[in-house]
């Protein structure tokens, strides 16, 4: 579905990140992981080509039409209503006025927003918001998601919600996912495959590790599974910290 | 208005009506000269006098007319300006130097320029008030386009989305916020340049009658004018608010 092969980023500097090697087979869910700052933005900019990596390629088995992203911020345009934002995802598609924004309003609804197509982006709340932006990006019935931290700004009860929620959409349409976060818990809980991304300038992977947790899977359960607290621990020393201590020093 | 609201505004009335009321009896009681300070009665008798002989409208349609004009061309001139340096770079390179001379100099002082070039009817006053208010409105497109948020214009490229999708999605709405959020200062600044150009050299318009007034030291008539002249761009302004509340909806409206 996605390969990356030696993908260099830089903006000026010394590159942001250097040789990465990634695939996202089809229905997979992939996460990347790494500390802040480590250049996991910028594999997702240059697989969306909002910047020209330097050197490498990015091969895609699905047309743009079929990517959907997630950012961080939820980015809503805040002169068009929910409904409209959600609209504007399909009519850029090439759907009618009218029909996109009929699908918008199914769409909100389907995602516990009913009755509020007509809101503005100011009148709803930061997990209403990002309703609204996963709405934008699932109506378009995407084959690939690609994701950014999409719900670090949520608090943790609406964050659980969401990705439940999330997830059990991604598992029923065997959408391929590759999600770019620094929580390594919620990677291990959501993903089939975890990439570990080395400390920038010039990262690079550092690990590739494969989670056994069987599917269909529920957020907080997973983190019962058995093979969870090994594989954290194995990510925390991937990463170069000592495990349940983000504050260390790398050694 | 919402009950919260009313209480200041009835405030400020009261206020307004003792001051009033305040001025008219020290001037009757003869404690301040009605030569420099007549009292609000005698205003308003002269406010009467102007309505009733009719000599006030033709002065007032003058202004009006010059501050429309100044504002709707200053208006226009000002998108098209603003959108065409932000989207052609030579044409900043030109431009950029002059608006911010014009913006850093009183623009008034090109009035008797105007007067030279334009005569001394209504054309010099419409482009006094067309120069003040394109130069605001240039900066707030020019600036509307520059700083429109990054973050948006991904959002809509990331949707597959074009130029096309890109100027009616994004950039249209962030400039019209822009533009309408100065057009309450665009409404003054047209006054300015209407009543501005009328002082300098006029036969018609409230700022020829203004200068009239004041060279026969008429203090009534005076205040009278300016009385006017507040009336109409209060209306203005309250026009431009409405407006603007209805287009920024998005902006305003309560959850």
């Amino acid at each position: 579905m996605l390969r990356i092969d030696g993908l260099t980023v830089a903006y000026g500097g010394p590159p942001a990140i250097e040789n990465v090697d990634l695939e996202v087979g089809a229905g997979q869910f992939v996460s990347l992981i790494g500390a802040s700052g480590s250049g996991k933005t910028s594999v997702l900019r240059a697989v969306t080509r909002l910047v020209e990596p330097q050197a490498g390629s990015v091969h895609l088995d699905v047309p743009p039409g079929d990517i959907g992203f997630l950012f961080q911020d939820d980015a809503l345009l805040p002169w068009r209503t929910a409904a409209e934002n959600v609209a504007l995802g399909l009519r850029i598609l090439g759907m009618p006025r009218p029909a996109a924004l009929r699908a918008a309003d199914e769409w909100l609804a389907r995602l516990g927003l009913s009755g509020y197509g007509h809101r503005y982006p100011r009148q709803l709340s930061g997990g209403q918001r990002k309703r609204v932006a996963l709405a934008q990006v699932l109506a378009r019935t995407p084959r690939l998601l690609l994701m950014d931290e999409p719900f670090a700004s949520l608090d943790a009860i609406v964050r659980v919600r969401i990705t439940e929620e999330l997830l059990g959409w991604v598992e029923r349409e065997r959408l391929a996912v590759l999600l770019v976060t620094h929580d390594l818990e919620e990677a291990i809980s959501l993903s089939d495959v975890v990439y570990v991304l080395s400390r920038g300038p010039r990262a690079g992977v550092r690990a590739r590790h494969t989670v056994a947790i069987p599917r269909p899977r529920h957020v907080l359960d997973s983190r019962a599974d058995p093979s969870f607290g090994p594989l954290l621990q194995r990510l925390w020393q991937d990463l170069g910290e000592p495990a349940g201590d983000s504050q260390a020093p790398p050694p | 208005m919402t009950k919260a609201a009313l209480g200041p505004a009835v405030r400020r009335a009261a206020a307004l009506l003792v001051l009033l009321g305040v001025w008219e009896s020290a001037s009757r009681a003869g404690w301040v000269d009605p030569f420099y300070a007549p009292a609000p009665s005698s205003v308003g008798s002269v406010l009467l006098a102007l309505a009733r002989t009719g000599e006030i409208w033709g002065h007032l349609e003058a202004t009006l007319l010059a501050a429309l004009g100044g504002l709707l061309g200053g208006l226009a001139l000002g998108i098209v300006l603003g959108f065409g340096a932000a989207l052609v770079p030579a044409l900043a390179e030109l431009l950029e130097p002059v608006m911010i001379l014009l913006n850093a100099i009183p623009r008034v002082i090109l009035a008797p320029l105007f007067v030279i070039w334009l005569g001394i009817d209504l054309a010099s006053k419409v482009a006094l008030a067309l120069i003040l208010v394109t130069v605001l409105i240039f900066f707030a497109v020019y600036n509307g386009i520059k700083e429109v948020d990054r973050r948006l214009v991904e959002r809509v490229r990331t949707l597959g989305g074009g130029r096309g999708a890109l100027i009616r999605d994004v950039y249209i709405p962030s400039i019209t916020a822009w533009v309408i959020g100065n057009l309450k200062i665009a409404v003054g600044f047209a006054f300015t340049g209407a009543v501005v150009g009328e002082f300098v050299a006029s036969s018609r318009g409230l700022g020829y009658l203004l200068q009239f007034a004041q060279s026969t030291y008429n203090a009534a008539l005076t205040i009278a004018l300016i009385a006017v002249i507040m009336v109409f761009a209060l209306a203005l302004f309250a026009l431009a608010e409405r407006l603007e509340r209805r287009l920024l909806r998005w902006r305003y409206d309560q959850p």
